[in-house]
């Protein structure tokens, strides 16, 4: 039922100008990339598109839909995180159990931005993760980041969104501050440290993404 | 990456002084402004502000009673101190708007492991859906702001306790939003608001901001 509301607000008529415009941006991003010298980062697959975004421009559909790409591209890093993880064999006990129940919300919930966006979804960025979805102490340090980000990403761009939009994030927001808090008891670390869960700047996420090596292009 | 959009520290420390539980000053003036003084987003916070009320009074009571052994004290005891928080920040948020605490009777919800885990599992779920109910209604992004990253430790509170009880810590792939009228009901089922005297009305004084 909410799916049909998702669509109506987010994909508005103009598709193919807004693709365009996108890609054109995109082009313009990637083309300074380029010329200062720079690898493709994990930032810059994070906001290729949006270059001129401001985080606090007010509320609006188009900024949704910048958004909920960034939102999109974190559930697709967990899920295919987790998913890589429950397959390759490395853990077991509650720790597989979490990798195998977590996978498969954040799968669906890719696939709810991919429904709510849909052509103006960006592509799937490449990852690898190298030891982490194998070895168990590396994966849930890895898990832990991750959840911990994600909260902090959805509160920290929760204001940014319209309120129809907020709706969508709002019912994934807390599924993340549960998986949180679940992998945190798994391995002995306070499940809600503080009272108020810090908000994370678009800026602070990307480092952090950037900072885990797993986004390749 | 120069380019790359990002927070212009003013907002970002606003939030954060804001989450940090540092006084919520920004939002007391957006209550200050709010137009509707009976409405909007004073009742939202007086709305939370009873369901913190209720939290933090049970998780202080079964703190203090010696029912509670292990983790589930640690529980307790943490989860008092944050519902006590959320208590604070709203209060002071709202300031003389604010709603006077209710009077509670938890019965024997607090005497026994049992029935404490299965009220805390009750009341930290519905704290989650009772949040999401409300923050795509609220005006102020300075609420909005605080009332998510409440929203969030809600959600590892039931995590946890879920994790201590044996239940699934995120049993679907997302939460439900409940409105404020199906919370009111389910808070009164159970049973733990005792009668108010000062009411003459016949209605408990709960949520009306």
């Amino acid at each position: 039922m909410a799916r049909e509301v998702r669509v109506e607000v987010l994909d508005p008529g103009a598709t193919t100008a807004a693709a365009q415009d996108d890609g054109e941006s995109r082009q313009r991003f990637l083309g300074r990339v380029i010329v200062a010298g720079g690898a493709l980062t994990a930032g810059g697959v994070l906001v290729a598109g949006l270059p001129r975004l401001a985080e606090s421009a007010p509320p609006s559909r188009e900024q949704d839909v910048h958004i909920l790409n960034f939102a999109a591209t974190l559930e697709y890093l967990q899920a295919a995180f987790f998913t890589e993880a429950e397959v390759r064999g490395g853990l077991s006990g509650p720790t597989l159990e979490f990798a195998r129940v977590v996978g498969a919300h954040e799968r669906a919930h890719g696939g709810l931005f991919e429904h709510a966006l849909g052509r103006r979804i960006r592509g799937k960025p490449r990852f690898d993760f190298g030891d982490s979805t194998a070895d168990v102490e590396r994966f849930q340090a890895a898990a832990m980041l991750l959840e911990d980000l994600a909260v902090g990403a959805y509160d920290g761009q929760g204001p940014n969104l319209t309120r129809e939009a907020l709706t969508v994030a709002a019912r994934i927001v807390s599924v993340e501050a549960r998986h949180a808090a679940w992998i945190r008891t798994i391995i002995g670390r306070p499940p809600a440290p503080r009272p108020f869960d810090p908000p994370q700047s678009r800026q602070e996420v990307l480092q952090a993404v950037d900072q885990t090596g797993f986004l390749v292009g | 990456l120069a380019d790359a959009p990002s927070t212009p520290s003013a907002v970002a420390g606003t939030r954060r002084a804001l989450l940090a539980g540092a006084g919520l000053g920004a939002i007391a003036l957006a209550i200050a402004d709010d137009a509707a003084a009976q409405g909007g987003d004073t009742e939202i916070l007086n709305f939370a502000l009873t369901l913190e009320y209720l939290t933090a009074a049970f998780y202080t009571e079964a703190a203090q009673g010696g029912a509670l052994s292990g983790e589930t004290a640690e529980f307790a005891r943490v989860v008092a101190g944050h519902e006590r928080a959320h208590v604070d920040a709203l209060r002071n948020a709202l300031g003389g708007k604010a709603t006077a605490a209710p009077r509670f009777d938890f019965g024997g919800a607090t005497d026994s492991m049992a029935r404490f885990l299965r009220t805390a599992v009750k009341l930290e779920d519905l704290s989650v859906f009772a949040y999401k109910g409300q923050a795509p209604l609220v005006r102020s992004d300075a609420v909005l702001a605080a009332a998510l990253g409440i929203h969030a430790v809600e959600a590892r509170h039931a995590a946890w306790i879920r994790e201590i009880a044996g239940l699934p810590p995120a049993p679907r792939a997302y939460d439900r939003a409940l409105d404020r009228t199906a919370v009111v009901d389910m808070v009164v089922a159970t049973g733990f608001l005792a009668p108010t005297p000062t009411t003459t009305s016949g209605q408990p004084p709960l949520f009306t901001g």
